[in-house]
């Protein structure tokens, strides 16, 4: 193809979707697959701690709560309670310390920890004692206020219960009747649109970013800090109260920093890269269209094990299956960076510069200084319970708890959102912390059209609004993506072995350049994949009490990439691909089995107990490692077809192959 | 996409210079004119003000998006440069409306 020529514009698209695509293609597929894992955070992250894996969170233990918070923080100017979700079973409490600034940063962090606390399931506390009038998880309000809660005979009846809470957020719909006939839509609606939340609970709590505007700081959760400076946490196990001590990991969330800001560099140059690999991804998906225009033809069209045309067609597929979650994912990639790739639109609307700090401030409630007992919260979270019906309770905020001026704020769990809300519209009930009077709430206005459109970008990105159904949906697209630039990374080399073939003829040596794609994608693909499941293995691997295990899971991570890149560019191309993809193949498809021999919950365990989240990560992990396994054999059975080049006898060259 | 003769320079019969150029443009040139667009549109009284800055962000990528195109696809390279020049100059006079007057 050439520029100084006559060409169409299919041939010029086509030039720019290869070039576009290639420059920072393995950037590109790094930022898919551990994006793609992102929308999986909070389950990773759980799976990582197998110390909290036997969490029961069918009832919570809530006087247990506030006394803990009494001993470990009397001064704290907040405490927080974050409510067991589908997507974190654990209770988590922390608090924010008198020294703690109250004015932006406070309030960002206040934000995070109920963000944090975002979760779904309702609290329950153990309102009478025995086995069985124990109420499930998602009655325990019923239970208190006397309605009837399910009576499960037997362990079977309980484990369908606790199943139940995480395939439904039914709320015992079937028995625990309501009085009033509106109540009644509650029944079978699905549960956990608003899982995703507490996943952004630490992000937020970290600083606010200078250089955010009012978008970054709303969608990025601000930035700087590091996430070293969460305010502490303390995670129980609902049922009983006790402490549950969860090994020191980055977890999910050290895949999802590095899928929009890398690792081991300021993060503003960080960002920068990937937000301009995502203006190269922009172009090279809508470039890739216009070349690609019987696109719904090329969707059902597949024809395997002819070659070139096979990956172009595999390529088509993986494309076009998903093409408006790549269309989205990217353009709401780059909406969430919009700020700070395109600064002018911020400088010339607000050309004074926009404090977003005192936007965010909260007005402050100083305490009083006398002493007052706080309220019985019961009756304050069915009145939440009673006021939002299906929604539920996110979590629950006590400021200046102690004091005669103590508030009590009870939030929605900030998923529950509708998809064109975005999450600041999450609603809040604040109470007088000691008379338990209702307090004014200043509800955010509804989003304007443009807000609107926006939020719906973002929050597809993140997938806030995602009950289980549609968060896996998500990954599926996810992959789908993953693969669409895997294949068309294979696709440049597969598209001039004859180049390579005829260089290597008279001059005895691969091309540089094709070579050099040949090594990144080993390591970048199948490389990468291998260092992931290193990860996992590195979490159970290294001993839980080492110092700073957090940061060696990162390094086994870098080690094996690293590894993996000077792996490939020893051996030839294809033995490589066999080899990492098989080692990947691997290290992920035996998660499952080193789950429970380091101190998880085997599959089983997970199924009988009913965490959900184990389950789904330990099949996800099971069917991607058999899929590299069942790549590595494609790779090694295949036989690459005899080329002009090499002599073949006639009849190979019924279809000659077009001339350069 | 035929080539006009009459607008043809050296650069544009020279293959290397030719893509060279063309990528300049498209990496500079496109971005350069987002950040004028995103600067304009956000100062223009479209809609209020949280949401100007909004909608120009969101414009502008479509802007970008559609000036690499264009860099990419037109014949000569007279007429990449004007495509990123006039609408260039568009924004610039828009801008430079929209400011002083504090109108926004």
């Amino acid at each position: 193809m050439r520029f100084d020529q006559p060409r169409g514009l299919r041939q010029s698209m086509s030039w720019l979707h290869t070039w576009s695509g290639l420059v920072l293609g393995w950037l590109l597929f790094a930022i898919f697959a551990t994006g793609t894992l992102s929308f999986f955070r909070n389950e990773i992250t759980f799976w990582m701690q197998p110390e909290l894996h036997r969490a029961d969170k069918n009832r919570i233990d809530l006087d247990r709560a506030l006394q803990i918070l009494a001993w470990e923080a009397p001064n704290a100017t907040q405490w927080s309670i974050t409510f067991p979700s589908p997507r974190n079973p654990t209770l988590g409490l922390s608090w924010q310390a008198p020294g703690q600034n109250q004015g932006a940063g406070g309030r960002d962090q206040q934000e995070g920890a109920r963000e944090g606390a975002s979760r779904e399931a309702r609290p329950a506390r153990e309102s009478a004692g025995g086995n069985g009038e124990r109420p499930r998880g998602e009655g325990g309000f019923a239970a208190r206020e006397g309605r009837p809660v399910r009576e499960n005979a037997g362990g079977g009846g309980e484990r369908a219960g606790r199943e139940g809470g995480f395939a439904a957020r039914s709320r015992e719909d079937g028995s625990a009747r309501r009085e009033g006939a509106a109540r009644s839509e509650r029944a079978g609606r699905p549960e956990g649109e608003g899982a995703a939340q507490q996943n952004d609970g630490r992000q937020q709590g970290e600083a606010p970013n200078a250089a955010g505007g009012q978008q970054q700081a709303r969608a990025q959760g601000g930035g700087g800090g590091g996430g070293g400076n969460r305010g502490p946490r303390i995670v129980l196990d609902p049922a009983t109260g006790a402490q549950l001590k969860g090994r020191e990991t980055a977890g999910g969330n050290f895949l999802y920093r590095f899928h929009f800001e890398l690792y081991g560099m300021d993060r503003m140059w960080g960002r920068w890269i990937v937000g301009i690999a995502t203006m190269f991804m922009f172009v090279a998906i809508i470039s890739g269209v216009i070349v690609h225009r019987n696109i719904f033809k090329d969707f059902f069209t597949f024809r395997p094990a002819k070659g070139k045309r096979s990956w172009l067609d595999a390529h088509n597929a993986s494309s076009v299956l998903s093409l408006p979650f790549h269309i989205v994912i990217t353009f709401s990639g780059l909406l969430l960076f919009g700020n700070m790739l395109l600064p002018t639109a911020m400088q010339s609307a607000y050309p004074d510069g926009m404090n977003m700090r005192a936007r965010m401030a909260q007005e402050a409630t100083p305490p009083s200084g006398e002493r007052a007992p706080l309220v019985d919260l019961v009756p304050l979270l069915a009145i939440a319970d009673e006021t939002w019906q299906s929604r539920g309770i996110g979590s629950l905020t006590i400021i200046n708890p102690g004091d005669r001026k103590s508030i009590v704020e009870i939030r929605q769990p900030m998923a529950g959102g509708s998809l064109v809300s975005g999450r600041n519209m999450a609603e809040s009930l604040r109470f007088d912390g000691v008379t338990g009077e209702p307090l004014a709430v200043t509800q955010a206005p509804p989003p304007t059209t443009v807000q609107a459109i926006s939020n719906v970008f973002i929050m597809l990105h993140r997938g806030f609004f995602a009950s289980p159904v549609p968060r896996w949906l998500l990954f599926l697209a996810g992959i789908g993506g993953a693969l669409m630039v895997a294949t068309g990374l294979v696709m440049w080399c597969i598209a001039r072995t004859k180049e390579k073939e005829k260089h290597r003829v008279e001059s005895g040596r691969t091309p540089f350049g094709h070579r050099l794609v040949e090594v990144c994608n080993v390591a970048g693909i199948a490389g990468l994949l291998l260092a992931i499941g290193a990860y996992f293995w590195a979490n159970r691997l290294i001993p839980a009490d080492l110092l700073q295990r957090n940061l060696w899971e990162i390094r086994v991570f870098f080690l094996i990439w690293g590894a993996s890149g000077v792996h490939a560019l020893l051996r030839d191309y294809k033995r490589a691909w066999i080899e990492q993809l098989a080692g990947a193949g691997f290290l992920i498809a035996a998660l499952p089995f080193l789950n429970p021999l380091t101190g998880g919950l085997s599959l089983f365990g997970s199924i009988s107990l009913g965490q959900g989240l184990l389950i789904g990560f330990d099949l996800a992990a099971l069917l991607i490692g058999l899929s590299l396994f069942y790549a590595a054999r494609k790779v090694r059975l295949h036989v690459p077809r005899v080329r002009a080049t090499q002599a073949a006898p006639p009849f190979v060259n019924l279809q000659p192959e077009e001339s350069a | 996409m035929k080539i006009n003769a009459n607008f043809m320079f050296f650069a544009d019969r020279n293959p290397r210079i030719n893509i060279s150029l063309r990528v300049l443009m498209a990496i500079f040139g496109s971005y350069g004119l987002a950040l004028l667009g995103a600067a304009a549109l956000a100062a223009g009284t479209l809609v209020a003000k949280p949401d100007a800055v909004n909608l120009a962000i969101m414009l502008s990528f479509l802007l970008y998006l559609l000036s690499v195109i264009w860099v990419f696809a037109t014949a000569t390279l007279l007429k990449a440069a004007l495509g990123l020049l006039v609408p260039a100059a568009f924004f610039g006079l828009w801008l430079a409306l929209a400011t002083p007057g504090g109108t926004s």
